[in-house]
């Protein structure tokens, strides 16, 4: 915490020092009165609420989607030689690249964002997926076949823990995409979300907005990473002893 | 010829696919091509079937066509060129910046102490929320992209980096020194090359968000390069080059992975022996 107040400081001092044009940046005082203003009349808990209502309802509809798929693919040798370049393919593709012809087909607004975010997570996850799956070593899936275990005990005994790993890996890097996808979205194909406040901000020169803006997508990038996925990765990841804990 | 007989047919089918198992082993790429062919068929028989509109679903012909002419007149090697050159300029002043300040942040505790939440809170940020207040300091132009860019690439080297430097057991450090290596050459040949699988995945991280950042400033800034032609291409209602866009940065960035990063990354981390892939 002690860092992040230095950093407070030196901000303030800077500003003063060099008596730098609150067009240019701001000081620590109109940004804090800019978020008082925004959250006196709603219009920060709006865009709060709609871009987090986004990326959670994409993300949601991306990992549901793409895990099953991923390990349906996973299970057979030949289907999965054969997806495992395509899954590459639109992985690399998935997010932002889709804005465009993402605003073409379902015009600006709450449809193509949540598109662009299903894609971000959808690809990368099903992707890793498909490794984690293809990654188990078949003397495992020998085994428990031979012990009697039924198909379904196979794929929720052996298949999805032993992937589980890489799925969570997964979900890391396409909400990270995703996450920045939508920001980039808000900007050019919409009127509510944190990604819009700041680029209609932008317009004004009202930098104070801007910088609230950024200090908030940060503050809320932090809460997804420890509440959300640090978690998630202790349970899985860091159990299996794939990371060493930072 | 008939020494077959007294065996069972083999059918055409595991003729065919024997033949591609043979083809694929000779020719590894092929494995990675193949699977594209039956997508592109199916791409084109659901754009001729009308089911979508044509404007707003194209065929692969029409996207080869394309190619073809935005080829002829130059657009598009043009595009290509400013975009892969933003995105190398800025890779290589992120790798530059965050190689020694991860070197730094790794050894040094109290630079640790001091910098690593302020790290983690400019990581959090993102770079593409920089972009507002980007574009009022330095405007519409090639600062702002390449800021961008340096941005992205910067954290995840840098935090990898410093991942890498203090996952190097303190035996090796001591034992160095213990040898007469003086500090710099203790960073240089035994810190360095510790850390270097991490750094590698960074690097990886890094460009893949950055090429990302890329597309989306060039839509925002709009002045040249694959995402202003694909956004250009969204004002004006022609899929088509957007889907070429789209096509050309998922080849674009396959070459990259398999001939640039893939390679590396084995000189390094499977050689050390810590990806187990």
């Amino acid at each position: 915490m002690l860092p992040l107040l230095a950093l407070l400081v030196i901000w303030e001092v800077v500003v003063r020092a060099f008596d730098v044009s609150p067009r240019v940046f701001p000081s620590i005082a109109p940004v804090f009165n800019a978020g008082v203003e925004a959250i006196r009349d709603g219009t920060l808990i709006r865009h709060i609420g709609a871009s987090l209502g986004r990326i959670a309802l994409g993300t949601l509809i991306g990992i549901v989607v793409a895990v099953p798929l991923g390990i349906a693919m996973g299970t057979n040798r030949a289907v999965s030689t054969f997806f495992t370049p395509l899954l590459r393919f639109f992985s690399v593709l998935a997010g932002i690249a889709w804005i465009p012809i993402a605003t073409l087909w379902f015009g600006y607004g709450f449809g193509a964002i949540t598109f662009v975010i299903f894609n971000a997570v959808f690809f990368v996850v099903a992707y890793n997926t498909l490794l984690g799956v293809t990654g188990i070593a078949m003397p495992l899936r020998h085994a428990a076949a031979s012990l009697g275990a039924t198909r379904w005990q196979l794929l929720t005994e052996v298949l999805l823990p032993g992937a589980l790993p890489n799925i969570v890996t997964g979900i890391r890097t396409g909400l990270g995409f995703a996450w920045r996808g939508l920001i980039a979205a808000e900007m050019i194909a919409t009127n509510v979300g944190l990604g819009y406040m700041l680029f209609v901000a932008r317009d004004f020169y009202r930098t104070e907005v801007i910088v609230l803006g950024m200090i908030i997508i940060g503050l809320i990038w932090l809460l997804i990473d420890r509440l959300l996925l640090a978690p998630l990765e202790r349970a899985t990841i860091e159990r299996w002893g794939m990371v060493r804990a930072a | 010829m008939n020494a077959h007989t007294g065996t069972a047919p083999v059918s055409p089918w595991q003729r065919l696919w024997g033949a591609y198992v043979r083809w694929t082993a000779r020719y590894p790429a092929l494995a990675s091509l193949v699977p594209f062919v039956p997508v592109v068929a199916l791409w084109a028989a659901v754009a001729q079937s009308g089911l979508f509109p044509p404007v707003f679903f194209p065929g692969p012909a029409e996207v080869v066509q394309k190619f073809g002419t935005l080829m002829a007149n130059g657009m598009l090697p043009a595009y290509l060129e400013d975009s892969v050159v933003r995105l190398a300029a800025g890779t290589a002043v992120g790798l530059a910046i965050g190689i020694p300040l991860g070197l730094l942040v790794g050894l040094s505790d109290r630079a640790h102490r001091a910098l690593w939440p302020v790290l983690l809170f400019f990581q959090a940020i993102g770079d593409i929320a920089w972009l507002p207040i980007l574009l009022i300091w330095f405007g519409f132009g090639l600062t702002t992209m390449t800021f961008v860019i340096v941005y992205t690439v910067l954290f995840p080297v840098v935090l990898n980096t410093v991942l890498g430097v203090r996952s190097v057991p303190l035996q090796l450090h001591r034992a160095a020194q213990s040898l007469g290596a003086s500090k710099a050459r203790v960073i240089w040949e035994v810190v360095l090359p510790g850390a270097l699988p991490n750094i590698m995945t960074g690097l990886r991280n890094g460009l893949g968000f950055g090429w990302r950042a890329l597309i989306a400033a060039e839509i925002i800034v709009g002045t040249s390069g694959i995402g202003f032609m694909m956004f250009d291409a969204r004002r004006a209602g022609s899929v088509v080059e957007i889907l070429l866009g789209m096509i050309v940065l998922g080849v674009l960035w396959y070459i990259v992975d398999s001939w640039v990063l893939a390679p590396i990354e084995r000189a390094t981390g499977e050689r050390w022996g810590l990806v187990t892939r």
